[in-house]
């Protein structure tokens, strides 16, 4: 084989597997040691908080299932695609303000197996864990 | 001038691929004074010259004609050339689309959105966040068409014309729906689905282009096909007699792409309730993605008619194609068919 694309071949491999490796990092996987956030409950309501700008955080939240909670997403000077939430499950679509809180409720039957969240254009994702 | 003086000869054309092409390599021959007539092919890549050779050569005739079509980006020659696919230009078109993409993954890392601090919008943050949005995940799929439409349009012998006009409509769309969009308080967002089913055409469309500007398989000449034939005739040919009004009309639709800065303009435009506010907003917002996107649509123009086109426009095409099927997973992901694949 030519030297030439011998070398290229291996750079765009190299190349592709350092891209993959920054896109890919999901939640579930990589830093375990890692304290996944859980979700607060106050006066038997459960509340989750999440920021949005530039992406969501926490990315992964654990939360109690089947029991009342507000989603409350929050935005600061958010004018990236963060502030268009969409949450599939829910058939829940909004663009937020730029800044402000926002509470999403969900109700006790809705609390249950993964709630993924993400923005309008699918960059950004955050997940919500009910246990 | 006597007939018998006259040959007729039949070359090979390298670089023909559409209608446009046929009229440009006619005119052109014939413009040669030796030269009475000149038929191309665009089927069989070929065209039959009538002419006063002497008694040059078919091989000198042919170096002969090709100077005058060289600066157009066609190459005459006397034997068929094998179907050369410039796979020798994948040695440079891959790393380099590589370290672009990589690069492009690294600006979403570095947190460019925390550049803005305001919340509140002004004119001058409004050009900000457009400086933003045209190196952000906007770039993706704006960006992307762009980059898609204008190196299949320069590929194709389009000319500056074409470009200029898509950013003219792109600029006076914004200024007229940002107008529209403060005066009548209606966001003209679209909804969920309208945004999946837009991301997936627009992601396909890009898919069609990528893989066109490969020019590697003989099948996505077939595949060129699928795009309409109106829509690829005025939007992406931009031939001699090109419609003024489709590229200009592209630049006014990409105000509807889903971008997220797009919208959060839009919907700070709305809060204004005022046409002007709305639309210098929106214009503001426009003229900062500009240098990003003029970027791309003149300079793949340009590098159009340089050696190393080759290289180029392999290369765009695997950034055009990866950004496709990125726009497509995501599109795929809102619509919760898929969990996402990404997270920048």
């Amino acid at each position: 084989m030519d030297k030439s694309i011998f070398v290229s071949v291996v750079v765009s491999g190299l190349l592709i597997g350092v891209a993959f490796w920054f896109v890919s990092i999901s939640p579930n996987t990589g830093k375990d040691a890692e304290v996944v956030p859980t979700a607060t409950i106050t006066d038997g309501k459960q509340i989750i908080d999440i920021s949005a700008k530039g992406g969501y955080s926490p990315r992964k939240v654990v939360a109690k299932a089947g029991i009342p909670t507000i989603l409350r997403v929050s935005t600061k000077g958010t004018f990236d695609c963060s502030a268009s939430l969409v949450i599939p499950k829910l058939s829940y679509q909004k663009f937020l303000q730029p800044s402000g809180t926002e509470d999403i409720i969900i109700t006790p039957e809705q609390a249950q197996g993964t709630l993924q969240g993400l923005c309008s254009m699918g960059m950004y994702n955050f997940q919500v864990v009910f246990q | 001038m006597s007939d018998k003086n006259q040959k007729t000869l039949v070359f090979h054309v390298s670089g023909m691929h559409c209608s446009a092409c046929i009229l440009m390599t006619e005119s052109e021959l014939m413009e040669i004074p030796y030269v009475t007539h000149a038929k191309s092919n665009l089927k069989t890549h070929s065209v039959e010259v009538t002419g006063e050779f002497g008694d040059k050569s078919p091989e000198e005739i042919a170096e002969e004609l090709s100077r005058t079509l060289r600066t157009h980006g066609y190459e005459l020659s006397v034997e068929k050339m094998q179907k050369n696919a410039g796979w020798g230009d994948f040695t440079y078109a891959l790393p380099i689309a590589g370290v672009i993409i990589l690069a492009f993954i690294l600006l979403q890392k570095a947190g460019l959105t925390n550049l803005i601090t305001s919340s509140e919008v002004s004119y001058g943050t409004a050009f900000i966040i457009g400086l933003i949005a045209s190196v952000s995940t906007c770039l993706a799929i704006v960006g992307g068409l762009v980059l898609s439409l204008s190196a299949s349009s320069a590929k194709e012998g389009g000319t500056w014309r074409t470009q200029t006009l898509f950013h003219i409509g792109r600029l006076g769309g914004f200024f007229i729906l940002g107008g529209l969009v403060g005066l009548l308080g209606n966001s003209m967002h679209l909804g969920l689905t309208a945004n999946v089913v837009l991301g997936s055409i627009v992601a396909l469309v890009m898919l069609i282009l990528g893989v066109n500007l490969l020019d590697v398989f003989h099948f996505t000449k077939k595949f060129q096909f699928t795009l309409p034939s109106a829509f690829s005739r005025h939007v992406v040919k931009g031939s001699k007699h090109d419609h003024y009004l489709a590229p200009v009309l592209v630049g006014v639709g990409t105000f509807f792409l889903p971008c997220g800065f797009t919208q959060s303009m839009q919907l700070y435009a709305l809060s204004t309730g005022s046409f002007m506010q709305g639309a210098l907003t929106m214009t503001v917002f426009a003229l900062g993605t500009f240098p990003v996107l003029a970027l791309l649509s003149f300079g793949s123009l340009n590098i159009a008619h340089k050696p190393w086109k080759g290289i180029f426009f392999k290369t765009a095409g695997i950034i055009v194609i990866a950004l496709a099927l990125l726009n497509l997973a995501n599109a795929l992901a809102t619509a919760g068919i898929i969990s996402p694949l990404f997270n920048f």
